[in-house]
């Protein structure tokens, strides 16, 4: 028998495998690790990332076996790791956003100069958005960021904060609401005083 | 969905490439994996809690996810995965359990969970006589002694076959198995009750025909004589009826879910020439709705039904295992060895 693709099984069957092989669970590193940094390092800034993803991994992989292996797909219990790893860092975040408001980083719009015209309102517009994301409470931030950033639909966000689908849509409608606020509230179903406060 | 673009756009400003100092993670990892400690306390073929189950008739939508199993490796030589053209060609004898409990997936006390069905799957190298073998859940067999999942063992001797999954899991119900019939088990599958009433509804219901009225105030069906297109709930109620119909026992029982078992083979197959989008999603909720080990996958799933029709292969061959009434109890059954070694030559080839 010839050796085959480790490539082709499902995340779970790589679990599985990594039941009596542990060493099997280092091929879910480098589907998904570059994957968790940037999911990372766009919450965290790059310095922690990298350390942050490093302790995801090893926590799932002490956390294997109770991996549902009816579960092809290890992403959503992957972000679920890492947003409890993070969760103990969400003063940093609050402040990584926070900087922001004040200096801008260089955005990725560097290039024409009308495109760099609309590149500075859309940072002015960035800065305010940034700030709203800093005043969200943690778990409203972690629904809004797994679905915007994460990629991860509401089932798979549910499945990895192990909260309800209506817990989802409910948090998801409430950071919502804030961040269309901070974004000049063009939304008019935002009409919602008490969401007006930036 | 359109509200979260400038977040989106905030997000890919703020993200950051991965670094090539990210393999230090990887070592991490993989130092972790090689400490022994990592290997402690394993066992070999099923994580923790492997106790919930499921029920039987879904055995015969089963026939379709046990392709799957092809793709799957060894489970006694834990061989890696095979590409699909050569483990098409193995032959493989899976077990099928259905059962009526869903324990929690990781709990310490699980609901106990009955194997109400018990069926072995002979696929030959060319897939072309598929041969299933029901055994009856009143057989009593001598049980090896198994190992629990809190450390302890089963107390071995003869009991009913069936007590094997609801005092040992899964894993004692393979090893019971393996022990009674002599065969060797590649891959073990496990239907969940609300599992099957989603399957035979995602076939679009499956027909089936009654000699007789059925009255069963136990499942609520109430069923004229003649030709019916049972909804999920109705062929569940029907797969399992004991009573108000045949002679009322388990072996008429199995009888009925072969049968039914062939119904709903006939008819995903037909599914799968005549409307493949259908098809797909019969295949999703399957998936969804099995436990197995090793696990099973929907492309590969899909693939492997998808080369049984190919290789041309025709409707199954249904049996029984042979027995008779046990001598000390005539209320339970007991192998007929001669006639069961017959019945099992095929499983037993290499």
């Amino acid at each position: 028998m010839t050796a085959p693709p480790a490539v082709t099984a499902d995340d779970a069957e790589l679990i599985r495998r990594s039941h009596d092989d542990p060493e099997a669970f280092a091929a879910l590193f480098d589907r998904y690790a570059g994957m968790l940094y940037r999911y990372v390092s766009r919450r965290l800034g790059p310095e922690t990332a990298e350390d942050l993803v490093g302790d995801t991994f090893l926590a799932a992989f002490g956390g294997r076996r109770r991996y549902d292996l009816s579960q092809p797909d290890a992403r959503p219990w992957l972000f679920g790791i890492v947003t409890k790893i993070m969760a103990r860092h969400h003063r940093r975040e609050a402040a990584h956003y926070r900087a922001l408001r004040r200096s801008p980083v260089d955005g990725p719009d560097d290039g024409p100069a009308d495109r760099v015209a609309a590149g500075v309102a859309a940072w002015a517009s960035r800065a305010e958005l940034a700030g709203a994301l800093a005043a969200l409470p943690g778990r409203d931030r972690d629904v809004l960021l797994l679905v915007a950033w994460g990629d991860l639909t509401y089932e798979e966000v549910a499945c990895a904060l192990s909260i309800p689908v209506g817990t989802v849509r409910s948090r998801l409608n409430r950071a919502r609401r804030k961040v269309r606020a901070a974004f000049g509230g063009v939304d008019p179903t935002a009409a919602d005083p008490a969401a007006e406060e930036g | 969905m359109d509200d979260l673009s400038p977040l989106r756009d905030l997000g890919r400003a703020l993200e950051h490439d991965p670094p090539p100092s990210l393999a230090r993670q990887r070592s991490r990892l993989t130092d972790a994996a090689r400490d022994p400690r990592a290997r402690r306390g394993l066992r070999r073929r099923r994580p923790r809690g492997w106790t919930a189950l499921a029920l039987a008739a879904c055995a015969v939508a089963a026939l379709l996810l046990v392709p799957a199993v092809l793709l799957r490796p060894d489970g006694h030589h834990r061989k890696p995965v095979n590409g699909l053209t050569h483990a098409a060609n193995r032959p493989m004898n899976v077990l099928i359990l259905g059962s009526d409990v869903r324990g929690p997936a990781d709990g310490a006390h699980p609901a106990p969970a009955r194997s109400d069905t018990i069926v072995l799957v002979r696929l030959p190298a060319d897939r072309k006589n598929v041969t299933v073998v029901s055994l009856p859940r009143d057989l009593m067999v001598q049980r090896p002694s198994c190992l629990l999942s809190d450390g302890t063992r089963t107390t071995p001797g003869r009991g009913q076959i069936n007590g094997a999954y609801s005092e040992g899991g899964l894993a004692c119900a393979i090893k019971t198995v393996e022990s009674v019939a002599s065969v060797r088990i590649d891959q073990a599958v496990v239907l969940e009750f609300g599992g099957f009433a989603r399957i035979v509804d995602a076939l679009g219901g499956v027909p089936v025909t009654l000699p007789v009225d059925v009255n069963d105030p136990a499942s609520g069906l109430h069923l004229g004589a003649g030709k019916h297109m049972l909804n999920g709930k109705d062929a569940l109620a029907y797969a399992r009826l004991r009573h108000g119909i045949g002679d009322g026992s388990d072996l008429s029982r199995i009888k009925r879910q072969q049968k039914f078992m062939a119904a709903v083979y006939e008819r995903a197959h037909h599914l799968m020439l005549s409307n493949p989008i259908r098809f797909a999603e019969f295949l999703r909720l399957s998936t969804a709705s099995v436990r197995a080990i090793p696990s099973l996958d929907l492309a590969n799933m899909k693939a492997l039904a998808e080369s049984l029709t190919r290789t041309g292969s025709s409707r199954p061959h249904f049996v029984t295992l042979p027995n008779r009434p046990d001598a000390s109890d005539p209320n339970r059954l007991e192998v007929d060895k001669p006639k069961a070694d017959q019945v099992l030559a095929p499983f037993r080839e290499p």
